[in-house]
């Protein structure tokens, strides 16, 4: 069952909805407006926006959607495979293209439109990405950092005995991670339009203080999101750049069949995304300037469908294609549930024009209630 | 049964058509007789039909296929790598062309109507959880129980099941129904793998074949990030002399053996899971060989291990200090989802569709879900339990 307005109301008293104070010095002068795109794999109605899918989502339900623009309807009318359907959230057109990232996206990119406008290099685009099949051709010229990737290269290396290192202990994996980071960044999928990217300091201490903080965290995380996570912050943190893509994946175990750990990783991306707003929102230069966008990519296929359910997104039904998103911060006057159906390509435009970005003709729209 | 003659039949179909149908023919004699005898149906409806029925039937299809933008593949390729379904996956068409192709089969199966099929018949479905799992607060399959019964067993399901399932195996079967086509048995261990087998009784376990599944991961680990290094794995994992590493029983039996080899290729965790490998290779045994008894045994699984886990085509024990451990939480909610996709993927299939007796249950639970037929108002002990199941699969009509 679709939560509505009044069903997300019931679960989730709305909190004080005082809007976030605008005030605040930038980190940059120069950058007055920032987005933080969050996109999450396949997630169905049933186990998120829904009655019986509430639990799995608590944080959405009670904390983000009730401070935010919530579309519950947000149809993905492309081919619902993870890189075309994050190219065309990227791009505001659907998009036909190689699903293995083997090729670009065949339109510009908001990454593009921004770098030519503001005149910027890559140090102000960033993507960091559980996904592989995101691969650096999603937008090029852009800093994309595909971290689950360095853990798996860590962990094949020492698996595999291509290292002096040999077990699968997280000081052993820090190191090991580090030495991938080190030297074959390229190799595993990361693009980093110049090398002198990672000669700068900052960047350099940006990853390792990722590295080391999912190693000897607190919580001894251990999943690619987890990972994602730490190591996009850490870019929010100390880069600051106007546009940050972020993917989380580790629902995508959904492949393979096991439904707990398909819930499970619904459960841990929610639980990311709320400490990713809470982050911006406790840095005042970041709350006063930034955009939350949360989509999930698309849902999956229905229980009893000939493509095995919720084990893969191939269908062309309801269930695969509907989806929904949450923007929190910046762009949003007040908080709203927008029960109309929006598209995926909407959101393209709507974030280049609250960030005075010109894209020419898209073939999504504005979004009316995306401004600030 | 002889392989059916297509004459010009392939090259008349739509090119996207082509590829399947070659293959299914090339690999006759891998096919089960429920599948020869589909097909064989299809060929001869399609042979039939007058040139202008034929050309309106799949007219929508080529008209598609004209807008598609799709690269000229060879007329007599057997089967699409999976650049080509790629390619194809991925046209702005795609949803359009596969509307028209379920169009299309709804007519030839309505067409070759019960041509292609044995005479209905009363079937067994069983979908048991294993031993061993937590309590549950919710109730087990609280939608599919709404279309059954719940009905009370003297003792646990378990103690009973070793029995059932002998006697379903050695139980009469109606005409025609050969002895790939009897009764399947999906398990995550080897109890009925390594108990003496009669004619008529295929048991696929997940546990016997791991030694196939290690060599196929070993290979799928190494797949570099591009498609052609993909599908050099896929012909590389076809060609795969597999039989030296699964029980003879299975070896023996070709059909059997490119089955295995067939579900382990599809994906669906069959090769990561043991209860994803009971389950998808229940649902496509139902779907190919249609056996009069299907018996899914699912398991337990493994805690995944940190790190390890990251790279989930990986031997866990590799390298990892953490000891190895069970999931049965996990592994409860797991089986409970699967065993209901099963009974779905059953409900989808017109030979199970009616006069089946479908039974979910747990090996430590003392009571069972009885779908399809009438549920015993009464508590059941052993002889009542296989009184009633016997009654059912052996009874005509």
């Amino acid at each position: 069952m679709l939560i509505t307005r009044r069903k997300l109301l019931e679960l989730a008293p709305l909190a004080a909805a005082e809007r976030l104070a605008r005030a605040g010095n930038p980190k940059s002068a120069a950058i007055a407006k920032r987005v933080v795109l969050v996109t999450i794999g396949g997630i169905r109605r049933q186990e998120s926006f829904s009655k019986e899918g509430a639990i799995y989502i608590p944080h959405f339900v009670n904390d983000l959607a009730p401070q935010g623009l919530f579309y519950p309807l947000t149809i993905n009318e492309g081919v619902t495979s993870h890189f075309n359907t994050i190219s065309s959230i990227l791009t505001g057109v659907w998009q036909h293209v190689d699903d293995w990232g083997s090729q670009k996206p065949a339109n510009p990119t908001l990454f593009h439109y921004f770098q030519k406008q503001h005149h910027v290099d890559a140090g102000q685009t960033w993507v960091v990405t559980s996904n592989k099949q995101l691969t650096a051709n999603i937008s090029p010229g852009v800093n994309v950092v595909l971290s689950k990737q360095l853990m798996i290269e860590a962990v094949e290396r020492i698996i595999n005995g291509q290292t002096e290192r040999r077990r699968l202990e997280r000081d052993q994996i820090l190191q090991e991670m580090t030495a991938v980071l080190e030297t074959d960044y390229e190799r595993i999928g990361w693009g980093v339009p110049s090398t002198s990217t990672f000669q700068d300091p900052e960047v350099k201490q940006t990853f390792l203080a990722a590295l080391a903080n999912f190693i000897h965290g607190p919580d001894a995380p251990t999943s690619g999101d987890d990972l994602t996570f730490l190591i996009a912050r850490e870019v929010l943190d100390r880069i600051a750049p106007a546009l940050l893509m972020v993917n989380f994946s580790d629902m995508e175990v959904a492949h393979s069949g096991s439904y707990s750990l398909h819930l499970g990783g619904i459960r841990r991306a929610d639980a990311l995304c709320h400490r990713l707003w809470q982050f911006i929102d406790s840095k005042p230069e970041l709350k006063a300037t930034t955009t939350l966008v949360i989509m999930n990519e698309f849902g999956r296929d229905p229980d009893g469908s000939s493509t095995n359910g919720f084990f893969n997104h191939r269908t062309d039904t309801e269930c695969c294609r509907m989806a929904w998103s949450v923007v929190l911060g910046a762009a949003v006057k007040q908080p709203d549930i927008i029960e109309r159906v929006i598209r995926q390509v909407d959101m393209a435009p709507s974030i280049a024009s609250w960030m005075g970005l010109e894209t020419g003709k898209l073939a999504g729209a504005v979004l009316p209630e995306f401004h600030g | 049964m002889a392989e059916p003659s297509a004459g010009d039949l392939i090259a008349r179909l739509p090119r996207t058509f082509g590829p399947s149908f070659n293959d299914q023919l090339a690999q006759w004699n891998l096919l089960f007789p429920a599948e020869q005898r589909r097909l064989r149906a299809q060929v001869d409806w399609l042979a039939q039909l007058p040139p202008a029925a034929f050309k309106h039937l799949f007219e929508p299809i080529v008209a598609l296929e004209s807008k598609m933008d799709l690269p000229r593949w060879d007329p007599s390729a057997k089967g699409m790598s999976v650049t080509d379904v790629g390619i194809l996956a991925r046209s702005p068409l795609y949803p359009q062309w596969r509307t028209e192709v379920a169009k299309v089969f709804a007519t030839i199966d309505e067409g070759v109507g019960s041509a292609g099929a044995l005479p209905p018949m009363r079937r067994l479905l069983m979908c048991v959880l294993p031993a061993g799992l937590p309590p549950s607060k919710e109730p087990w399959w609280p939608s599919l129980a709404k279309g059954g019964a719940w009905v009370d067993l003297d003792r646990p399901f378990g103690r009973a099941f070793p029995a059932l399932v002998a006697s379903v195996v050695k139980r009469k079967r109606p005409a025609g129904v050969e002895d790939i086509e009897s009764t399947w048995i999906f398990e995550s261990d080897a109890r009925f793998t390594d108990a003496p087998k009669p004619p008529g009784e295929t048991v696929v376990s997940w546990k016997a074949l791991e030694q196939v599944r290690r060599e196929f991961l070993n290979r799928l680990n190494a797949v570099r990030r591009d498609l052609h290094s993909v599908d050099q794995t896929n012909v590389d994992l076809k060609r795969l002399d597999i039989g030296k590493w699964m029980p003879e029983a299975l070896a023996a039996q070709p059909r059997v053996r490119e089955f295995i080899r067939g579900v382990m290729l599809s994906g669906n965790g069959s090769l990561v899971f043991p209860s994803s490998f009971v389950q998808w290779g229940a649902s496509e045994a139902m779907r190919r060989a249609e056996p009069q008894a299907m018996i899914a045994c699912f398991g337990i699984r493994q805690r995944l291990k940190p790190f390890s886990s990251s790279v989930l085509f990986e031997d866990q024990r590799r390298s990892n200090p953490t000891a190895d451990a069970d999931d049965p939480a996990g592994s409860l909610v797991d089986a409970l989802m699967l065993a209901e996709y099963v009974r779905l993927t059953a409900s989808r299939i017109a030979a199970y569709g009616a006069r089946t007796l479908t039974i979910m249950t747990g090996e430590d639970l003392s009571r069972m879900l009885v779908l399809g037929v009438p549920a015993p108002k009464s508590k059941l002990d052993e002889a009542a339990l296989r009184a009633f199941v016997m009654g059912h699969i052996e009874s005509e009509g």
